[in-house]
């Protein structure tokens, strides 16, 4: 009988998820009463009631403390009440799963890492050259979810369908990870995105469902959906057999209901940094040692700002990514002002001045040609560590869970991020990067790689490194040819494996060739590694590249040409492998050193043209007196 | 625009050298371009481009001083002929901004054209300088005037022109607008909006230091030609 109900439920929950309107709105166009503000930019004052997700997938009744199930409160249908959820949705942080689209400038991708297969590969839902689809490495949504989904507000992956049967089962256990607007509009300190209750440990536990009110102050969440059976239904609850397994449960934390049972939110339009960091934090290891107080926060938030003064959006929540360049992919009126230049300089064409927008300086940039201003982005120079004779291990909270419990907070924990790489970007432009050089199993077929399903991976060339021993401080195993070798032949016996088996890592695409060797191939793009654009943190004027004189970058050993890019990869053998800067900027070696060499005879150039100056000045100065002198004595009638 | 300008200018200035040197012979034999129109043979044509090179050879006095002012006069020359391909020819040829390797020899041979410019300077002003022989118009208008008769003065050198001496002064006066916009761009001073007033300076006023420096060669060989 149950089980019965439980398959009738599923069925009407799926019916109900695969419908098309799903939003608190009767349609898109009908806005509701917080879509649209009034323009009093006082704090709205947000004391209502509480609606869960119903066992159909629907707004459920009113939440009461004494109610039985008590249900997590869903945003979809709390917040839904009055900000168009489906408006929300296609914001940018939420939108990497639609198509449509346009993924603009590459950005931070979710980095898959298995040390134990030697394997990191960026992965995206956006199309972005250089990573893939998460399918592509056999990852369901689902799955996807459960992994990233620590460092996401929720939305996007978390709500896909799934179509797999038993993955359907699971989601209607575990529900969809709804939109948290609570990750960033909660004004109350109490907002835990990473503690051992918090969201993280929540998505990981797989309740979805639960997790933006495990998030708040308002309530605890204990139990986890992930070890729930089949056939548990969290509409119908009843403990499981195995009493070791706890299910997913909510309490609320007392007085938070009024006689009405409504609940106050401390809602905040202006989103705190704080909220901002968690997902979006950087920590550069110029140190060994280097923790987050010993390096200095962007000049922005030091004068005073926060992220969403740059970073606006209204209640679609397209957000300004703010470099050069969003306008051709973002339709958010502010995007042209919220870059640096549009803050700072303000466009020429504007009707009254835009320059020194909430008080940004504006740049004189002294004794600076102006071609710079054409082949650099403002954040090459001003912005990421200064960059030094090597690269930087980079650490940033969504690949490396950062401000979760149980991080590994060795320096060498993979994934591998270097910074700063100066490169060119697609506008021509240099720019200082993070990059990514990716380490995973593929197979060739037609020239072009595809990565291998991971479980495959790891049922095959996984057991020849299963023997290596890992080291604990979450760095590459000591990875040999002989196991690529024996990698390769693994995946080559494997039927399912389409194409030629290769691996990629360090730069390099490994094959076999029909003898059995060991082959290499340096060019090939899928060997090449990932970057995207850094800014932030931005450094003051001051300490911008140029600060100290043009041999910051033009003399014959600066980092910004000459520096050292370490190659990251798994082989023991080419750990210590770099490659040059300017081999990033599209740029002949030799022309970069010769360039920097003539840099060494500027002052006397200087000198000498000075000289050259006062002579000719002198010699005209004296001619001319002299025509002077001949001009008085003719006007004073004396040969 | 610049480019459009540059190009119109260097032509109308080389055809108007041309026509000039047809319809005025410098020497009572034909004009050696005048012999080179009528005799097409690519043998004649060559000789008579080395030849006018020579008379680009200044004579000189054999006196240490002598020998260095030719020196100068051709070290000069070859660094003008560089900076104006090296400038121009990104501009004009290839429709780009001087860059790579073309920035480079620029720079490099710049400060030695400034000094050759400025030690010229100093040893050919006092030929260069004018007298009242070079304005009889004026010197009429001054007796006119003043109802003096003023005492002509000889030319103190008869090799000279009235539009090579205006020319070479020219030369000389726009060397420092020339030198100054661009090395004042070097130091700290001049913000993103004066750095490329700055350049633009430097441009057109290159544009009209070449066009010059052209004439007053052409006026050198004519001397030499006489």
């Amino acid at each position: 009988m149950k089980k019965g109900l439980k398959v009738v439920s599923v069925l009407l929950y799926l019916s109900a998820v695969l419908s098309p309107d799903l939003s608190g709105a009767a349609n898109d166009s009908e806005k509701l009463l917080g879509d649209v503000s009034d323009g009093s930019r006082a704090a709205s004052h947000h004391l209502i009631y509480l609606y869960p997700e119903n066992q159909d997938g629907k707004k459920g009744s009113k939440i009461a403390p004494d109610a039985k199930p008590l249900l997590p409160f869903s945003t979809r249908w709390t917040c839904g009440e009055c900000h168009s959820y489906n408006t929300v949705s296609s914001g940018w942080h939420f939108n990497a799963v639609d198509v449509n689209v346009p993924p603009g400038r590459p950005a931070q991708p979710w980095i898959y890492v298995d040390p134990t297969i030697a394997t990191q590969i960026p992965l995206f839902y956006r199309p972005l050259p250089g990573t893939y689809k998460p399918e592509q490495v056999g990852l369901t949504s689902r799955r996807f979810t459960k992994l990233f989904g620590r460092h996401t507000p929720g939305g996007g992956a978390g709500e896909l369908a799934s179509k797999e049967p038993e993955q359907v089962v699971r989601e209607y256990i575990s529900g969809k990870l709804e939109i948290n607007c609570m990750t960033c509009h909660n004004g109350h300190p109490g907002q835990d995105q990473g503690s051992i209750d918090g969201y993280a440990v929540q998505v990981v536990r797989e309740n979805f469902r639960w997790a933006a009110a495990a998030s708040t102050e308002l309530a605890a969440v204990r139990g986890s959906a992930e070890f729930m059976p089949d056939t548990y239904d969290p509409f119908m609850p009843e403990p499981p057999e195995n009493k070791r397994l706890v299910p997913p449960t909510i309490t609320y934390k007392e007085n938070i209901f009024e006689e009405d049972n409504k609940v106050f939110f401390d809602i905040v339009r202006k989103v705190p940094a704080e909220r901002c960091y968690f997902c979006h934090s950087n920590l550069y290891l110029v140190e060994k040692e280097t923790e987050k107080w010993s390096s200095d926060e962007d000049v922005h938030l030091m004068a005073g700002l926060t992220c969403v003064d740059c970073h606006r959006n209204g209640i679609g929540h397209n957000i300004t990514r703010g470099y050069e360049g969003e306008t051709s992919v973002s339709t958010n009126p502010l995007v042209t002002t919220s870059s640096c230049e549009g803050c700072h300089l303000g466009e020429k064409s504007s009707v009254g001045p835009e320059a020194g927008r909430l008080g940004a300086p504006v740049p004189k940039h002294p004794g600076i040609p102006p071609v710079h201003f054409e082949k650099l982005s403002c954040t090459a120079c001003h912005s990421g560590p200064w960059p030094a004779q090597n690269t930087y291990l980079a650490k940033t909270s969504r690949a490396h869970r950062l401000g979760t419990i149980n991080v590994n907070k060795s320096p060498d924990a993979l994934p591998h991020i270097v910074s700063p790489v100066f490169a060119k970007q697609a506008d021509g432009k240099m720019a200082p990067h993070k990059l990514l050089w990716p380490a995973f199993w593929g197979a060739l077929k037609d020239k072009n790689v595809t990565p291998i399903d991971l479980e495959i991976v790891k049922q095959t060339a996984g057991k020849i490194l299963a023997k290596e021993k890992l080291p604990l401080s979450g760095d590459w195993p000591k990875l040999t040819t002989e196991h690529i070798i024996e990698g390769l032949k693994s995946l080559a016996s494997e039927k399912s494996v389409e194409g030629k088996p290769v691996y990629i890592a360090g730069g390099k695409l490994y094959f076999l060739d029909e003898t059995g060797k060991l082959n290499q191939e340096e060019n090939h793009p899928a060997a090449q590694p990932y970057m995207w654009s850094i800014a932030h943190d931005v450094r003051p004027a001051a300490q911008s590249l140029g600060a100290r004189g043009c041999g910051d970058c033009h003399s014959t050993d600066a980092p910004f040409f000459f520096g050292s890019v370490a190659v990251d990869t798994p082989i023991a053998a080419e750990r210590q492998a770099v490659k040059k800067m300017v081999g990033f900027q599209d740029i002949d070696a030799f022309y970069a050193w010769a360039f920097a060499f003539t840099f060494v005879f500027r002052p006397w150039l200087k000198v000498i043209a000075l000289g050259c100056c006062a002579l000719i000045a002198v010699v005209l100065l004296l001619y001319a007196l002299k025509a002077l002198a001949s001009v008085v004595k003719v006007l004073a009638e004396r040969d | 625009m610049f480019r459009e300008i540059a190009i119109t200018a260097f032509i109308i200035t080389l055809v108007v050298l041309a026509l000039h040197c047809i319809a005025f012979p410098a020497n009572k034999k034909r004009c050696p371009l005048g012999d080179a129109l009528r005799r097409w043979s690519p043998v004649s044509i060559l000789r008579k481009i080395v030849h006018l090179f020579t008379l680009l050879l200044l004579q000189q006095k054999i006196s240490l001083l002598g020998v260095l002012k030719k020196l100068l006069f051709l070290l000069a020359l070859l660094c003008f002929m560089v900076l104006a391909i090296t400038g121009f020819y990104p501009l004009l040829v290839m429709d780009k901004h001087i860059y790579g390797y073309f920035v480079m020899v620029h720079a490099t041979f710049a400060p030695v054209f400034a000094i050759c410019v400025s030690v010229l300077a100093i040893l050919w002003a006092r030929n260069h300088r004018f007298n009242r022989g070079d304005w009889p118009l004026l010197q009429r208008i001054i007796e006119r005037v003043t109802l003096r008769k003023l005492s002509a003065e000889e030319a103190i050198d008869e090799n000279v022109s009235i539009a090579q001496k205006i020319t070479f002064w020219l030369i000389i006066f726009l060397s420092l607008p020339l030198i100054l916009s661009i090395v004042s761009s070097m130091f700290p001073l001049f913000g993103t909006y004066w750095q490329e007033l700055l350049l633009a300076a430097h441009r057109w006023t290159a544009l009209v230091f070449a066009i010059i420096a052209v004439i007053y060669l052409y006026l050198v060989i004519r001397t030499q030609l006489k």
